[in-house]
């Protein structure tokens, strides 16, 4: 049986691999082997990367991103897919990170991002990304999180709303006021470190 | 409408939710406004960051085994399996050998030859004296 293997993660079937998430999602209902490695190695990197930008720390990104997944293969004899899989699982490291004693200011860290390629322009993309990290952290988590759903994790808008349990008109203002927010912000630290400089 | 009412649409029709009738008129304000042109680009690029950054964040090598063992899910440690794919083979074989000892065992143990009759209790010729009463006149045979 062919086998898959990829980085950071366990080999996962084939068939698996290919399957859509509502046949895996029944597989891990049945207990079917190898169903569950196959749904974390395709949701893996978004979760622990939703929870990193939420928290700033890829410790407590993990952690989060642990729980969340073993709470949603104990729950998957129960689910009836109302939603889809990944805004069940969304939901739930929104929630974490939102509602965990981690509720406070997001710190400012780079542990996991990579070091920048030869090809790269080491100095700028450091420096947009930790600029990026630090307007994030200087945001509301909730703002945070729908911006981080919307324009990270390229969720429609009935999907936030389902994600979050809010109207689909609070979306749309939460939404704005995210974006305006993170473009002030942004505006502000750059002025600032420009001055610096 | 100023442009503090066109802002706050920006974000929607960028998102393309914005109803047709609204995007016609802001796309109006857009050509004349260099201010709100310059907002909706800097809101646009706003996905861009946010994803260049999220591309370089790396997952550690044992995540995957860590969420599987909280889970507890036996496909994930290495040792696990192998005993759980012998277990069965070893169960059939105990089964075997115990049936094989169980007919050994009545082999050796079973009687050798027909099965001999219980021995009669003796009767005795006399019945026994009841106490009180004579004893019946034995007949003596005549001896030649």
């Amino acid at each position: 049986m062919e086998e898959v293997v990829r980085p950071g993660g366990l080999s996962v079937d084939g068939r698996l691999a290919t399957a859509d998430d509502a046949t895996l999602v029944a597989a891990c209902a049945e207990r079917v082997p190898g169903a569950f490695q196959a749904l974390l190695s395709r949701y893996r990197r978004p979760a622990v990367t939703l929870a990193y930008q939420m928290l700033g720390n890829r410790e407590d990104a993990e952690d989060v991103a642990q729980e969340a997944f073993v709470r949603v293969f104990q729950a998957i004899p129960r689910f009836r897919g109302q939603a889809s899989f990944s805004t069940w699982l969304y939901r739930i490291v929104t929630n974490l990170c939102l509602g965990s004693r981690r509720r406070r200011r997001a710190t400012v860290g780079l542990d996991a991002v990579r070091e920048p390629r030869a090809s790269d322009s080491p100095s700028r993309q450091v420096t947009e990304a930790l600029l990026t990290r630090q307007v994030l952290a200087a945001m509301a988590p909730e703002l945070r999180a729908i911006l981080l759903l919307r324009d990270q994790e390229g969720l429609s808008y009935s999907e936030i709303a389902e994600a979050l349990r809010l109207p689909l008109g609070t979306v749309r203002s939460r939404l704005s006021k995210a974006r305006t927010a993170f473009r002030k912000i942004w505006s502000k630290l750059s002025e600032t470190g420009e001055e610096q400089s | 409408m100023t442009c503090t009412l066109y802002e706050e649409q920006l974000s929607s029709y960028l998102d393309g939710e914005l109803p047709a009738r609204r995007a016609a008129r802001l796309e109006a304000h857009l050509k004349t406004c260099p201010h709100c042109q310059a907002e909706l680009t800097a809101l646009g690029g706003i996905a861009g960051r946010l994803r260049a950054v999220s591309s370089q964040i790396e997952v550690s090598h044992d995540f995957d085994r860590r969420v599987l063992r909280a889970f507890g899910y036996w496909h994930v440690t290495g040792w696990q399996k192998p005993v759980k794919s012998y277990l069965k083979p070893l169960v059939i074989l105990a089964l075997f050998l115990l049936a094989m000892m169980g007919a050994v065992w009545h082999f050796f143990t079973r009687p050798l030859g027909p099965p001999v009759p219980e021995p009669r209790p003796a009767v005795p010729a006399v019945a026994p004296a009841i106490s009180g009463m004579p004893a019946p006149p034995v007949q003596e045979r005549e001896e030649r």
